[in-house]
């Protein structure tokens, strides 16, 4: 026993025989010096730090072989292999940067991202429900957003010349059929979901990513809430309705459900109405949304809603007496979506999910009973992986079914139409430093229906500079098949296609946003016809378009103090032969000039935050009969002035108030003229005008939960 | 006979060994932590969290190392004079050790307390973007910490911290974050006077509670 000791001592003691220094200065492949470099000796306590000039200095009383090891953030590891022996080494590394996701360039041209996690983002999620024109439509925000137009008579996104079609919506990457209340013409919907439910969204008007199809001029991803913070109940008192909401959290999963019951009739008897209403807006929805958290880094999200809803409308006939035409609307949807996201081994990772969307709608025109019901299913499956911090691929698989059917009951005719489409995209990053990314990609479809292959290939690449702007270029083919109503009629229409080409430059630095970009747009095999939904004719695919302008952003929430503010210009040259027009014209929903301003300000004395947006364009083009022509007219320009005050008294109370339009200024979206000339030979017209002069919005929100500074400024 | 001896010595040669590194280890520790609490700028404490960093590369069992590692890094990211995206980064380095501290000892309310003060540091880097999004995690974060140990006077003072900032914003009296500031000095006196000579356990805080106190609570 005693000679094992022996034996051990003196094998310590050899190890403190002779001492090394190991010195050297560290640079990085620029040649300049990298302070703060951890270097050791791989398997000991031995190791220091480089200092600001670079240069260490390690001694030890180590002997034998070992790996010496340099460790920096932002900087791949380097590794030595070094023999003590008591004289001086010298080691000068020259360290290699990391592709470093937080400070890496990102390709920022078309999109516009909004998130609490990602940097080159425009906004965050809760700048978006805060918008005082919005009145808590997430669209309503985005319409603040450049690229977009304003058409009030509508309310769905219209992008860069393109119509509301031409966007698709994503949620959780999974496609949304009839994301938007079904409505009567001229009556504007809002999105049917919630913009508490989203954590982030990307909003791309235009060059994006492969992964995203089946949309001509825009893709608009909303991401849901991974796993909510705490249990807590939503109590929600509108102007226009009222709900519920609780949310339970577990260790790894939650569950939300929701109950919403809507009426206008209460605050239409109250405000006056530019319309004549039978019986106003109404419906319920439900919703559940559960999340569980699956191994170390998995999560599977479900989430279902349901509503019903309709209203009873007198439209009036130009050139004709009385009420005119009722509309009686009634509309049934449900939406429910699963989907996963899963971290590999060896740098895979695998997403995809499954979505279902079902819209009835059912009409009485006068006498005529119509229903129309929509259905789409839609399925996918990503795989990524990185191939080292430089490059990565993207490949996923997709298909949709779009089934629909419209149908003039009291005619007892029904037609419909099935169209399975399989799709398959791949996408490779590859990022030549943490200053320059190149983006390729391929996407290809197929449709049944259409008997139709295509190939869409889109490139992209971004490039850094050194005062951290960043000058991004995007070009691709997106293809499309037209709207279902036009598919029905003509079921072997093919897609239609656009060409994009976007130049970007985007600067965000110390609470500033900059953003300018310029596209060109073209169309090709856009559908013209005769005749209107359900008597089309003479269905041809042979229009043409094109769109072409910049925009510019910037937004500000340092200069003054609590204040946050935007400002957004928007120039579109559209002209396109499309729907009934035989010639190149510019669509009514693409105004030339578009402006909008966002002001926030949080006065802490009043515990209050005061919202004001200001919208402005130079009007909608339409035909007037009464002289030769097509879009030979244009509307003055629109104008809208929305505020907003939101007190907080307890930090889980908050009391919204919003008014839009609050000058009440006759805004005007075209004219509806009489089919046939008056005695006088002159076509009749009727101005279509907003819904209200005013919308005026005021809810509570009480949120319960154990953690009293919980509240839901989601809501709003 | 022979062979238990052998055994016996085995065993004792063992036992001395794994004393001896726990001893290295120890020093090593207490010898850093010293030098953590001396730094000032941002360069020395770097050094501070790359020695840490070394000294959780040698004892992968022990959450200690990675614990000071991540908040040495914290620190630098409350320190450093530089942007956004420089402060990011330091926060970024922190989270990495909290999570291998989080895996070698979970449910541990010194880890959530320096846990939620990487969410502080976060908060405080942009307040006008990321107030909404991490003020309740922040809150949710130390709320968890104190559930885990009432007796965690740093969980109490970041608390403190935070719940201040709130009380500022809805334009509220410092009383509640007040509470927090006493009996979190209540609690460091008891833990300064139970303290063994040369601990290597998390005592740091002070310091942070005299200040508030001194500041917001007269």
């Amino acid at each position: 026993m005693k000679a094992l000791f022996t034996i051990c001592l003196f094998f310590l003691v050899n190890l403190t025989l002779a001492q090394t220094t190991i010195k050297g200065i560290v640079k990085d492949s620029k040649g300049e010096t990298v302070p703060g470099v951890n270097i050791f000796l791989k398997g000991t306590y031995e190791g220091t730090s480089s200092e600001v000039d670079g240069s260490y200095e390690l001694e030890t009383d180590e002997t034998g072989k070992f790996i010496l090891v340099f460790q920096a953030m932002g900087f791949k590891s380097q590794e030595f292999e070094i023999d003590l022996n008591g004289s001086e080494q010298t080691f000068n590394p020259i360290l290699k940067e990391t592709i470093n996701e937080m400070t890496a360039v990102t390709i920022t041209a078309g999109a516009m991202e909004a998130s609490d996690e990602k940097k080159a983002v425009v906004l965050r999620p809760i700048d978006i429900v805060t918008v005082p024109s919005a009145m808590g439509d997430i669209i309503g925000a985005f319409q603040t957003l450049p690229g977009t137009a304003n058409v009030g008579n509508d309310g769905r996104l219209f992008v860069r010349g393109g119509d509301a079609s031409e966007t698709s919506i994503f949620i959780d990457g999974m496609k949304v059929g009839n994301a938007f209340g079904t409505t009567a013409s001229n009556v504007p919907t809002r999105t049917r979901f919630n913009p508490n439910l989203f954590k982030g969204s990307f909003f791309s008007t235009g060059g994006y990513s492969a992964e995203y199809g089946h949309a001509l001029s825009s893709a608009l991803a909303l991401n849901t809430v991974d796993i909510p913070v705490r249990n807590q109940g939503d109590i929600s008192l509108l102007s226009v309705g009222m709900g519920y909401s609780q949310t339970l959290v577990g260790e790894k999963n939650s569950l939300t459900a929701t109950a919403n019951y809507m009426d206008l009739s209460p605050y239409q008897a109250m405000v006056t109405q530019n319309f004549d209403w039978e019986r106003a807006p109404y419906g319920w929805d439900a919703e559940v949304s559960a999340r569980q958290k699956w191994g170390k880094s998995g999560i599977v999200k479900a989430y279902a809603r349901t509503e019903s809803g309709g209203m009873k409308i007198w439209q009036k006939i130009p050139g004709s007496e009385g009420r005119g035409q009722l509309v009686d609307l009634k509309n049934h949807y449900t939406f429910t979506s699963g989907s996963f996201k899963q971290i590999g081994k060896n740098d895979w990772s695998y997403y995809g999910g499954i979505s279902y969307s079902n819209n009835v709608d059912e009409f009485t025109l006068d006498q005529i009973d119509i229903r129309n019901q929509n259905r789409v299913i839609h399925a996918k499956a990503v795989a990524l992986k990185g191939f080292s911090d430089k490059f990565s691929l993207k490949t996923g698989l997709e298909t949709y079914l779009f089934s629909y059917e419209e149908g003039l009951k009291s005619e007892n005719l029904v037609r419909d139409f099935n169209d399975l489409q399989a799709n398959i995209f791949t996408e490779a990053d590859y990022y030549v430093s943490n200053k320059l990314i190149f983006r390729g990609g391929l996407r290809a479809g197929h449709s049944v229906l259409a008997d139709q292959t295509w190939l869409d290939p889109r490139f992209s690449l971004a490039y850094k500079f050194e005062n951290e702007g960043q000058l991004s270029l995007a070009a691709g083919q997106f293809s499309q098949m037209p709207v279902e109503e036009l598919r029905i009629a003509s079921p072997d229409v093919q897609n239609t296609i656009a060409n994009h080409l976007i130049l970007n430059y985007f600067l965000t630095k110390n609470g500033r946003t900059v953003r300018a970009e310029a596209f060109y747009k073209d169309y090709k095999k856009i559908l013209t016809y005769e005749g209107a939904q359900y008597f089309y004719r003479n269905i041809q695919q042979n229009g043409t378009g094109y769109a072409q302008g910049f925009d510019v952003f910037y937004r500000d929430q340092k200069t003054v103090k609590n204040t946050d503010f935007w400002m957004t210009y928007s120039f579109v040259d559209s002209r396109r032969k499309f729907a009934q027009f035989t010639e190149m014209v510019q669509p009514g929903f693409a105004p030339r000039h578009n402006a909008s301003i966002v002001v926030k300000h949080f006065v802490s004395g009043l515990k209050s935050q005061l919202g004001g947006s200001f919208a402005i364009n130079d009007g909608y083009t339409y035909t007037d009969p009464n002289f030769a022509g097509q879009m030979n007219a244009k509307t003055k320009g629109f104008r809208d002035l929305s505020l907003s005050w939101s007190y907080l008294p307890k930090p889980n109370l908050i009391i919204h108030f919003a008014c839009s339009n609050v000058l009440g200024r006759d805004n005007i979206f075209g004219y509806q003229f009489s089919p046939t000339p008056n005695e006088s030979g002159k076509y009749e017209s009727l101005p279509i005008r907003q819904t209200a002069p005013r919308f005026i919005f005021v809810g509570i929100f009480l949120t319960l939960s154990k953690d009293k500074t919980a509240n839901n400024l989601n809501n709003l | 006979m022979k062979k238990h001896t052998l055994i016996i010595a085995l065993l004792m040669f063992v036992a001395t060994f794994a004393n001896a590194t726990n001893e290295a280890y120890e020093k090593a520790m207490h010898k850093e932590i010293q030098a953590f609490g001396k730094a000032g700028p941002v360069s020395e404490v770097q050094k501070s969290a790359n020695a840490f960093a070394r000294i959780a590369e040698m004892n992968a069992g022990e959450w200690l190392p990675d614990y000071y590692a991540a908040l040495a890094y914290a620190n630098m990211g409350f320190r450093t004079e530089g942007g956004l995206e420089e402060k990011d980064g330091y926060y970024a380095q922190a989270k990495k050790h909290i999570e291998k501290a989080k895996a070698i000892s979970p449910n541990n309310s010194e880890i959530v307390a320096v846990e939620g003060y990487i969410v502080m540091g976060e908060l405080a880097a942009d307040p006008n973007s990321r107030g909404q999004s991490l003020s309740g995690l922040a809150m949710q974060t130390f709320g968890k910490a104190i559930g885990l140990n009432r007796q965690n006077p740093r969980a109490i003072i970041l608390m403190a911290q935070m719940e201040y900032g709130m009380a500022q914003f809805f334009g509220q009296g410092p009383e509640k974050a007040c509470g927090l500031v006493a009996s979190s000095l209540e609690l460091f006196a008891k833990e300064a006077a139970e303290a063994k000579e040369g601990s290597i356990d998390p005592l740091w805080g002070k310091g942070m509670a005299e200040e508030m106190k001194e500041r917001t609570c007269k």
